[in-house]
């Protein structure tokens, strides 16, 4: 690689690390999974950095973010034939099945759900755009770029992914200001 | 329109993608409905929520420094051509030069980087700025205590805030004050002065910080200008639809009156 090409690579794609790592921990839900993944996105970004023709650097960071978020689906891909039982079907995660999941039941016999625990638990495709959206700030076209999708189920799944978190916040959950729904201590 | 209809309409809005003619029509529809203001303000109380409990998560430093290192290994097998590419878990005895490469990379790499993610966090805030600028003119959400005496409103401040911001009132040069309220910005309470300026509105939003000085007039988002400055004690981010002159103009106004202020000791 040139070592013009080089600078062009840490000016318009290190920059965004922090939101590959943040992508990546929020997808994986593990640190080093996390690490691991970065590292490679970062490589096979490298790689294929000749073929990205953006110039400006939140080009570069949702042709990143594109990447990382392949390379922890792979990831995850690579676990469970590896036989760990966990998923990314949104069959295990949906409501339904949720009430029967372990690590719900534990939660919720703990304390309320806090905000962060419902997001871990939401299907990884409504996980990643309130990440997206709420955390890293990309526009609808952003995120229609990074997770692959039209822009009209980019709407969708953050208008599914908010009515779940409205609920666990209305529910008491979140950072214990309770806008609007029910008292604490009500039932749920 | 029917209430799934405004419910799409308000995300839209909240996450910026509305624009300026169906902005006015939803804030017509919000005036008179009470069921999708109540919509629109659990939206608001949610992202509040997100912004308080999902922390922006960063990257350590060993991963920096080991991608930064792989970076370096990449490019230089690739320029080098046709050396196998090493397995990133690395090979035993490259493991020593390895540490010592990262540390001295590291040192480089956090400096730029940082440049990078400060530059990003500041865009980022400026959306905020705006966002929260435009929510502020919706019907009924300018400020929470009217006043154009800065007596009024200064002492309102106590106790909802863990500062005490600094009130001037501009009213003899063309810019009143109309008014304050809380709002909350950059993950945490922040003090908003509200000024007019002939028919339009200025947000002054303050709040403490050990932020660099230096004024900076950020580039043009949704129509508003934007700038932001700091004082020793204090940063400022400023936004309107008026001319950026008479903005820059009203900016050097409000930093000549704290530092006068501050000057004479006189807290005010």
């Amino acid at each position: 690689m040139e070592t013009s090409e080089l600078a062009r690579f840490e000016a318009v794609i290190l920059p965004h690390l922090d939101a590959a790592y943040g992508l990546a921990r929020y997808l994986t839900r593990d640190d080093a999974d996390a690490d691991d993944v970065v590292q490679e996105a970062l490589l096979r970004a490298l790689r294929f950095f000749g073929g990205f023709r953006g110039e400006g650097v939140s080009q570069g960071r949702a042709w990143l973010l594109a990447i990382v978020r392949n390379m922890a689906y792979t990831s995850r891909r690579r676990r469970q034939a590896d036989g760990a039982t966990e998923s990314f079907d949104e069959s295990v995660h949906s409501d339904a099945a949720a009430d029967h999941h372990p690590a719900a039941d534990l939660a919720r016999r703990d304390s309320r759900e806090t905000l962060a625990q419902a997001l871990d638990r939401l299907p990884a495709e409504l996980r990643e755009v309130i990440v997206l959206r709420e955390i890293e700030g990309l526009s609808y076209k952003e995120i229609a770029e990074v997770a692959d999708v039209p822009i009209g189920t980019v709407m969708s799944r953050l208008s599914r992914a908010r009515k779940r978190l409205q609920a666990v916040l209305a529910a008491g959950g979140g950072p214990g200001q309770t806008v609007s729904g029910p008292p604490e201590g009500a039932v749920r | 329109m029917t209430h799934p209809d405004i419910e799409t309409r308000v995300d839209l809005a909240l996450d910026g993608e509305l624009d300026e003619a169906d902005r006015a029509e939803l804030e017509t529809h919000l005036a008179t409905c009470p069921a999708c203001r109540r919509f629109r303000s659990d939206r608001l109380a949610l992202r509040s929520a997100l912004a308080a409990e999902l922390p922006r998560l960063q990257a350590s430093a060993a991963l920096r420094a080991r991608v930064h290192q792989a970076i370096r290994t990449e490019a230089g097998s690739e320029a080098g051509g046709g050396t196998t590419r090493r397995s990133r878990r690395g090979l035993p005895q490259t493991a020593w030069r390895w540490l010592a490469l990262a540390a001295s990379v590291a040192v480089v790499a956090v400096g730029s980087w940082r440049l990078g993610a400060a530059r990003a966090d500041t865009a980022a805030l400026a959306d905020e700025v705006v966002a929260s600028h435009v929510r502020s003119l919706m019907p009924g959400h300018l400020s929470d205590v009217v006043a154009s005496d800065q007596h009024t409103v200064k002492p309102w401040f106590d106790g909802k805030l863990d500062f005490s911001p600094p009130v001037h009132d501009f009213a003899g040069r063309g810019y009143p004050l109309l008014g304050g309220r809380l709002d909350y910005l950059d993950g945490r309470p922040v003090a908003a002065l509200v000024y007019g300026r002939r028919r339009h509105v200025i947000s002054v939003f303050l709040w403490p910080s050990e932020a660099p000085a230096g004024v900076t007039t950020l580039p043009i988002r949704r129509g508003y200008h934007v700038l932001r400055w700091a004082t020793p004690q204090f940063v400022y981010w400023v936004t309107s639809d008026v001319g950026l002159a008479e903005l820059t103009e009203f900016g050097a106004m409000l930093r000549l009156a704290d530092s006068t202020a501050a000057g004479a000791g006189a807290e005010r």
